[in-house]
């Protein structure tokens, strides 16, 4: 089976991101973890092409990125980023349908949609639809978020620290929905933190960043057990 | 550049006036100070310029100078109230517009300038000198191409191409008692449209570019021959002789005497081609008129 | 005289004056958006630009405005006596708010909303028409009305060169030391400045989305 991501040599700069290489299987979580500044954001931009790399290639679910145009490219990548990026001026609905009124579908296909990723995201439709981001809490902005990042039924998912700006609390809620969600979804997901308890959590297999390199790619398990002393000074402070 | 200088001034004015209050407290200390002022052409300027020099150079008195200060109301309102001593008044001027009297009697120079004399002392107080010599009369005026084509050279030639011209003139002449509105019942003047109000230094430029196609200019003024310009004449007689002379607030003589001869050898000392001739200096060749007023005076009385 | 009395007499002329400054008003400020949106934009897309064209417009800004028509009147084509060279003056004026207004309303559009309309694959021109404008829309009206109202004001100058409008009163009062004629015309134009401001404050409340 293709898999929904493929990154081959990939490299920005001199040392942003050198010479990237993974794959993320669709039903797949792929937790890049790494302290501030190795890279993971970077990385995450390289793919939907908000940076342009300077080697490598990315396969978006079998099809060459650098083939597609920008727009078509990201419309099938879902984004969600820490500061979520809500339009304040759109109400709920306007902003989960966003993709697929950009893409063109019918008002009534777009509607149902949004209704149904509002129910997968926890949000009662009929009580959230019309209100505006201002309106809503952290935890439910970041919802909405999530559920406008999947409304074109995009193959994959970039998350970057999407709970990063949370309450505890909050985040621990979200994390165990998103577990549960990560399974339902089939996607393939990948997803950016510097919190290990986080990634260990969410991912099936875990990418330790440093110094825009790939330190390790392994298993949760495998990652608990690396002597990689990165991966050791990740555990110790979890 | 016309404009562009006119424009200037008149901007000038607007700090003038502001820095008007300030000054003049100053200046009322010192009693001694004569200030002399101007209306806002450059004839006016000149005029009062060769009026400050020669007070200066006879009497020894300071003079301050107040030039472009603005029309003749504003300078009529200015020496009245006491804010200038001293201007260049037209007896015409102050004949119809000040004075506001009926049209006079043709070319009755003599009794326009005795009527203003006694009405300036008994209304407001107010001394005429003698007249410089020449007479600045308005002078409708028409670029010279379309005087040939049209066989203009009198105001009553007008009216046959009239309505389909557009007039130009400056604020003070579409208001005054001896102008616009006189002028074109005199004549019998229907233009297309309501003539159209502009300053008064950017009617000549206005003519010349075309924008309108007749306008009031001023008989001794050196623009219209250096733009091609033809007066027409005034055959019906509508304007009063137009006669320069100094009018002065009557305690400035009394507070200096010496003032009154140094200005009567200005009497007649002035003809028509004389200020023409300043007139163009200043306007067309863009000569100052502090030096040219110095100029004149070392000449014409050394 | 009675200004009343004056209106009454004179209701045909106070009409055609209110009609020529409304006209002025209406032309160089329809124009300056018509510039200054398009550039204001343009200098969010090349802010290398922004200190050169906003320096410029801070500089025309500054000149005064007889001085302005001053220079305008010997050019060609838009220069000359009359309404054309007044608009030109007046289009320059109301030029620096509405572009300064649109580039600092767009540029303060939060970073992290126009990320995720990039991110999400909207085009240049999806994110300018949905999220940019939209967002700025409040602070580009505010320009807009600034230009407006100070256009108002300026363009009673215009009469000195020819274009009409209300200032022929007030020049006309000026020329006859006439109180009651400078008023004549500085009211009206006074009470067209405050509706101007009124209705344009309005709109900016209505149409522009803010947070509460």
């Amino acid at each position: 089976m293709t898999p929904a991501l493929e990154v081959r040599g990939l490299r920005a700069g001199r040392v942003l991101v050198n010479d990237l290489s993974f794959t993320v299987g669709s039903g797949e979580t792929l937790v890049l973890l790494g302290r501030s500044g190795s890279g993971k954001t970077t990385t995450l931009k390289l793919i939907n092409r908000l940076l342009e790399p300077t080697a490598g290639e990315v396969h978006l679910a079998g099809e060459r990125a650098a083939d597609l145009p920008v727009t078509r490219l990201r419309r099938r990548i879902g984004y969600v980023i820490q500061e979520i990026g809500l339009f304040p001026h759109f109400t709920v609905e306007r902003n989960v349908g966003l993709v697929p009124r950009l893409e063109g579908w019918p008002p009534a296909r777009t509607a149902e949609r949004v209704r149904e990723l509002l129910d997968l995201v926890g949000l009662d439709p009929r009580q959230f639809s019309t209100r505006y981001p201002h309106q809503l809490s952290g935890g439910q902005r970041q919802r909405v978020g999530v559920a406008r990042a999947l409304a074109a039924d995009p193959p994959l998912l970039l998350l970057d620290e999407p709970f990063g700006a949370l309450d505890p609390i909050t985040r621990v809620e979200l994390q165990r929905e998103f577990r549960t969600l990560e399974g339902r979804l089939g996607k393939g997901v990948v997803f950016v933190t510097h919190d290990v308890r986080e990634g260990l959590l969410l991912g099936t297999r875990i990418g330790l960043m440093h110094e825009g390199r790939l330190a390790f790619l392994g298993t949760p398990d495998e990652f608990r057990s690396s002597d990689h002393p990165e991966c050791q000074a990740f555990m110790s402070a979890a | 550049m016309r404009g562009g200088r006119a424009d200037g001034r008149t901007g000038g004015r607007w700090l003038a006036v502001a820095g008007t209050a300030l000054l003049l407290a100053a200046a009322c200390g010192r009693r001694d100070r004569v200030v002399v002022g101007a209306k806002n052409f450059t004839e006016s300027d000149l005029l009062a310029e060769i009026v400050a020099q020669q007070i200066e150079r006879r009497t020894h008195l300071p003079v301050e100078r107040r030039l472009h200060l603005g029309g003749t109301f504003v300078c009529h309102e200015a020496i009245t109230s006491g804010r200038i001593a001293l201007y260049v008044e037209y007896t015409g001027t102050a004949y119809t517009a000040v004075l506001k009297r009926p049209p006079p009697p043709i070319a009755g120079a003599e009794s326009v300038y005795a009527t203003v004399v006694r009405d300036y002392a008994q209304r407001f107080g107010l001394v005429w000198g003698k007249p410089f010599g020449f007479d600045n009369t308005f002078a409708i005026t028409v670029r010279r191409r379309d005087a040939e084509r049209y066989g203009l050279r009198r105001i009553s030639d007008l009216a046959r191409v009239a309505p389909r011209w557009k007039a130009g003139f400056g604020y003070e002449f579409l208001e005054r008692a001896d102008g616009f509105r006189g002028l074109a019942r005199a004549y019998g003047l229907a233009f297309a449209a309501p003539p159209t109000a502009m300053d008064l230094g950017l009617t000549y430029r206005a003519l010349a570019d075309g924008n309108v196609d007749v306008i009031a200019g001023n008989s001794t003024d050196g623009q219209i021959e250096a733009l091609d310009l033809v007066a027409l004449e005034d055959d019906r007689h509508y304007f009063p002789p137009y006669q320069a002379a100094p009018v002065m607030r009557a305690g400035l003589l009394r507070l200096h005497p010496a003032i009154g001869p140094a200005l009567d050898e200005l009497a007649g000392k002035i003809s028509d081609a004389d200020m023409r001739r300043l007139n163009a200096e200043a306007d067309v060749r863009h000569r100052d008129i502090a030096t040219l007023a110095r100029d004149w005076l070392h000449a014409a009385l050394p | 005289m009675n200004l009343v009395q004056f209106y009454a007499e004179h209701s045909g002329e106070v009409l055609g004056l209110i009609g020529q400054h409304l006209y002025l008003v209406a032309i160089s400020t329809s124009v300056a958006i018509a510039v200054g949106l398009p550039v204001g934009i343009a200098l969010t897309r090349r802010p290398r630009w922004r200190g050169p064209v906003l320096g410029l417009a801070n500089v025309v800004q500054t000149i005064p405005s007889l001085a302005l028509f001053g220079f305008l009147i010997p050019l060609p084509l838009i220069g000359g006596i009359g309404a054309r060279t007044a608009v030109v003056a007046l289009v320059l004026y109301g030029l620096l708010p509405i572009v300064r207004n649109t580039y600092t309303g767009i540029t303060g559009v939060d970073p992290a909303v126009r990320e995720a309309g990039r991110g999400m694959g909207m085009t240049d021109r999806q994110l300018l028409l949905m999220v940019d404008l939209p967002l700025a829309l409040g602070v580009i009206l505010a320009g807009v009305r600034i230009a407006t109202v100070v256009n108002v004001g300026t363009a009673t100058i215009a009469a000195a060169i020819g274009a009409g409008g209300l200032g022929v009163y007030i020049f006309r009062g000026v020329a006859m030391v006439n109180d009651a004629l400078i008023l004549a015309g500085a009211l009206p134009a006074a009470l067209m400045a405050l509706a101007a401001d009124g209705l344009l404050g309005l709109a900016e409340r209505r149409l522009a989305w803010r947070p509460k």
